[in-house]
């Protein structure tokens, strides 16, 4: 049945097992498939192999205890009248369909699932006696990494353990790179700065030992008017110093908000057009809130690198080595001195990375979940009133601020110890000092007094920055954690992704075809299955079913929003999954049954996809959409300026800007998603006028849960659990009498509305 | 008892209504291939049946639907209010049928977590035994059971429960937190 063998469809039996089975009269080598499955049917780990046949389907695996033999189950071919899978919690099962009931014969865990799915499809084909081959092709998993085995999370997914991982440092280094001129002008300054800085100690040394208290007679000689003098020049020479520090400060300080702001720009606009590339399913995935605080504020943290590089940390780093040399240069064993508290500084920060830098995570996410929630209460403040739940909200958003205050408390608690006990490792250092230096001057070991003033000066410079270093950690721990998450959205690949060559939709009918199509939202519980159906050029679709029947799921094909599982998804001929995404998306408009509307004006809403409209279009469109009437009512006309979301119209209102937007648009395929479900009687009334102008000359495809919405379609297609179940026109799917003669029946009965609802239900 | 699944007599059922399940009026026994069957009366045999929990957090041992997949269709035959006050052999073949659905990994202790290839890594003893995976670092992977728990989901799907993070031992519990702080 196969030419070449599948590693995975055709698994060598263990050689134990083999003899057992041949002992029971199976020989392994007749099976056509053989599948190693890790489950047994109690759901305890075992390994259990599937034989087929060509005339039975076998399950074995090593008795389990005396009395019982290999096989455990073994059923003929002619027995079985169907094979599927059912998908369980964490793990499936493939069943089979004998004597009028479906049989569980073999459980796989969630590892497993792609294969078994695989498996199932060739048993369907050879109980229906289709013929089957396998082979290596089989062994192709596009959710399985090819180099090492890892299951990827979606199909062409790049695989993380075998990437090629750059630190995240030199990963903004790059980042930084345009930048490199700015840098080095920075760094220039920021030497010149801190060369001014090393120079007041010496002069503090010459003024102690020369000018104030000479050490030597040469020195004491000078007369007292001519050291009056020097001391007035290096005094002097002291303040001229402040002065061009403070000059080269200022530059430093401009040069880095200038460098820094344009980064972050930057950076939140890279990470803002990355998702709005990003395909739909990662919005399933992701909350808006996260989202929006990793776009907003984490960002932000590539400025404060900017300023902390060039006026911050590297400042410190570059005074601590310049401060450490003239330490050494004054008295090498006094230096030394000075050193003793560093291993204490590794252990505490080696520490505080390993221990305290985690619980950064979780002081964000607790923040987003606070955010979060008060979003959610005042945006559902009607509701949480009608059900008078105040109390409640106030109790939960009490537990989110609570359990902020807990985990920032946690880290900052472990902070506000850590820094002080680094500050007292350092401030040990100067106690040293005093007594190791000050006795050396006294016994006049070589350190002279102004050399003990200076080294002391040092010393303060050299333990400032150091003891701010420590705080190096914590600032390097809150940027990581910002860069991490800003570059985890950069690095998600899109799921969606155009063709190598894409075809070019130029000039699209509208002809839309379905050729088996199944798809599912989780990869192993299809919502579609199997579908096929085409829709003429300027034909009108209506499609029906019941909630969760895969109706929205069927037009999201068609726009690509997803990528199907199996079949094709043809617009005039072209598989979607080749043509040009963007020329995919001009052909189609959508009409919402949310109407989703920008803050802006009435004008900027309608013009949304094409902002070259004229105002004449404009101004037909909303007239085609019977918004106009309406938006002439506000004082500011099409100037008007809505909120969020189109604050200030009512829904009714909101559905027709949306309606104007789509005429505007003028796409050859509409798609109608319960279009009129909202809005009240009047305004579906007048909807229903507006969409029977748009609709004229595009295809149509209109979901509805209100059927007389559809009662004018050229063609209905039912859906039911994933399939088109029914299709035709309304008349000829009431004479039907099926799922859809049931709909219309149940709605007409409840309608009360007769004037918009009413439908003519014959009996078939 | 292998009695054979009737097809045919099937009263419909008020789908706006729950059919709560006691001993006195269904049998829940072994059929065709050792298949699950109910035999409800005054109703017929469901064959092929499987169970599923519906307060698996807040009640295991009660609200138990048992639920026959047709042909396409899945139909609810009823729910069990209370498994305990069927006898043991049914409430044995439900549990049975609940641990063939169900295929979770309970952790009983942590071993080791990681960082690996951005990926949280663990190493931890189960009900079922030693296991080492894989979890891609996201919210929708480790999701909240109960107020105290949480499941995790491996790059394979696969799942795996801490019941109650409460009674993780205290290096465990720092150890869990640090990475999966949510």
């Amino acid at each position: 049945m196969s030419d070449g063998r599948s590693a995975l469809l055709n698994c060598l039996i263990p050689e134990d097992l083999a003899a057992l089975l041949v002992r029971e009269g199976v020989d392994p080598s007749r099976a056509w498939l053989s599948a190693e499955t890790d489950l047994n049917l109690t759901g305890s780990y075992e390994h259990v192999f599937l034989l087929v046949e060509p005339d039975r389907l076998l399950t074995a695996g090593r008795p389990q205890g005396r009395g019982h033999g290999p096989v455990r189950v073994d059923l003929p071919r002619e027995v079985i009248k169907e094979v599927r899978t059912r998908q369980g919690v964490g793990g499936g099962f493939i069943e089979v369909l004998v004597e009028g009931v479906y049989v569980e014969v073999l459980a796989f865990s969630n590892a497993r699932a792609d294969l078994f799915h695989k498996a199932a499809a060739k048993l369907k084909a050879w109980v229906a006696g289709e013929p089957v081959t396998v082979g290596p092709d089989d062994d192709y998993n596009p959710r399985k990494c090819p180099k090492c085995g890892m299951t990827l999370e979606f199909k062409g997914d790049i695989c993380r353990r075998c990437v090629d991982r750059g630190a995240v440092l030199s990963r903004v280094l790059r980042l930084m790179q345009p930048y490199a001129g700015w840098a080095a002008l920075m760094f220039g300054v920021l030497l010149v700065s801190i060369g001014l800085l090393m120079v007041p100690p010496r002069l503090t040394g010459i003024l102690v030992d020369q000018v104030i208290a000479p050490k030597t007679e040469a020195a004491a000689a000078v007369p007292a008017a001519t050291r009056e003098l020097w001391l007035l020049y290096l005094v002097a020479a002291l303040v001229a110093i402040l002065i061009l520090r403070a000059v080269c400060d200022s530059i430093n300080g401009r040069l880095s908000s200038f460098v820094g702001t344009q980064v972050t720009s930057t950076m939140r606009e890279t990470v803002l057009a990355r998702l709005t590339r990003l395909s739909v399913d990662y919005y399933d995935r992701h909350s808006v809130g996260q989202l929006i605080s990793r776009a907003g504020y984490d960002t932000a943290a590539f400025n404060d690198l900017v300023r902390q590089v060039t006026h911050g940390f590297l400042a410190q780093i570059l005074v601590v080595a310049i401060t450490g040399a003239m330490l050494f240069s004054l008295s090498w064993k006094l230096a030394l001195w000075t050193l003793l508290p560093a291993p204490l500084v590794i252990l505490a920060s080696t520490f505080y990375w390993r221990r305290v830098y985690p619980r950064y995570f979780r002081v964000w996410d607790a923040h987003s979940r606070l955010m979060n929630s008060l979003n959610s209460i005042l945006s559902g403040i009607r509701v949480v009133k009608a059900f008078g739940q105040e109390k409640r909200e106030e109790n939960r958003f009490g537990q989110s601020s609570r359990y902020v205050r807990d985990s920032a408390r946690r880290v900052e608690y472990a902070t506000s110890l850590f820094n002080p006990t680094m500050a007292l490792i350092f401030g040990l250092g100067g106690p040293i000092v005093w007594y190791i230096g000050g006795r050396q001057v006294i016994r006049q070991e070589g350190l002279s007094l102004g050399n003990l003033v200076a080294f002391l000066a040092y010393l303060g410079m050299f333990y400032a920055p150091l003891t701010q270093m420590t705080q190096l950690t914590d600032w390097l721990t809150r940027f990581f954690t910002a860069a991490q998450r800003t570059f985890e959205i950069l690095d998600t690949a899109p799921q969606i992704v155009e063709a190598a060559q894409p075809k070019v939709l130029a000039s699209p009918e509208g002809a839309i075809r379905f050729d088996n199509v199944t798809f599912g939202y989780d990869r192993h519980e299809p919502i579609i299955r199997g579908v096929s159906f085409e829709v003429r050029p300027g034909e009108h679709i209506g499609i029906v079913g019941k909630s969760g029947s895969g109706k929205t799921t069927l037009i999201n094909l068609v726009a690509r929003f997803y990528d199907v599982d199996e079949g094709r998804v043809l617009i005039d001929g072209t598989d979607v999954h080749d043509a040009d995404i963007d020329g995919l998306r001009r052909a189609i408009g959508v009409v919402l049954q949310e109407p989703f509307l920008f803050r802006g004006t009435i004008y900027d809403n309608i013009t949304y996809g094409r902002r070259d409209a004229s105002p004449e279009q404009v101004l037909a469109a909303a007239k085609a959409a019977n918004a106009h009437a309406f938006i002439m009512r506000h004082p500011l006309g099409y100037d008007t300026y809505i909120g969020e979301r189109g604050a200030g119209l009512s829904g009714g209102e909101r559905q027709r800007i949306s309606i104007a937007r789509a005429i505007l648009y003028d796409p050859k395929i509409l798609i109608l998603d319960e279009a009129t479900s909202n809005v009240d009687t009047e305004s579906e009334l007048l909807i229903q006028q507006s969409l029977v102008r748009v609709t004229a000359g595009r295809t149509t495809i209109a979901i509805a849960h209100r059927l007389s919405t559809l009662k004018n379609s050229d063609r209905v297609l039912v859906v039911d659990k994933g399939r088109v179940v029914e299709q035709g026109s309304h008349e000829e799917l009431l004479a039907v009498g099926g799922l859809y003669y049931r709909l219309v029946k149940i709605q007409t009965e409840l309608s009360r509305e007769s004037s918009v609802d009413s439908l003519s239900l014959r009996k078939p | 008892m292998t009695a054979a699944p009737d097809n045919t007599a099937t009263p419909e059922l008020d789908p706006t209504r729950v059919r709560f399940l006691s001993p006195d009026t269904c049998h829940i026994h072994l059929g065709t291939h050792d298949a699950l069957h109910v035999t409800v009366e005054n109703d017929r045999i469901y064959g092929g049946v499987y169970a599923a929990y519906a307060f698996p957090v807040a009640y295991p041992e009660g609200y138990i639907s048992l639920i026959h997949v047709g042909d396409e269709e899945e139909m609810e035959i009823g729910v069990i209010r209370d498994l305990a006050e069927f006898p043991q052999a049914a409430a044995r073949l439900v549990h049975e049928a609940l641990a063939r659905r169900y295929f979770v990994h309970t952790i009983t202790r942590i071993r080791h977590m990681g960082w690996k290839y951005g990926f949280v890594a663990m190493d931890v003893e189960t009900d079922k035994g030693s296991a080492s995976f894989l979890m891609p670092w996201r919210h929708d992977r480790a999701t909240d059971y109960g107020r105290h728990g949480k499941i995790l989901i491996d790059v394979d799907n696969n799942r795996y429960l801490v019941p109650d993070l409460r009674k993780l031992a205290a290096r465990e519990l720092s150890e869990f937190q640090r990475y999966i702080y949510w």
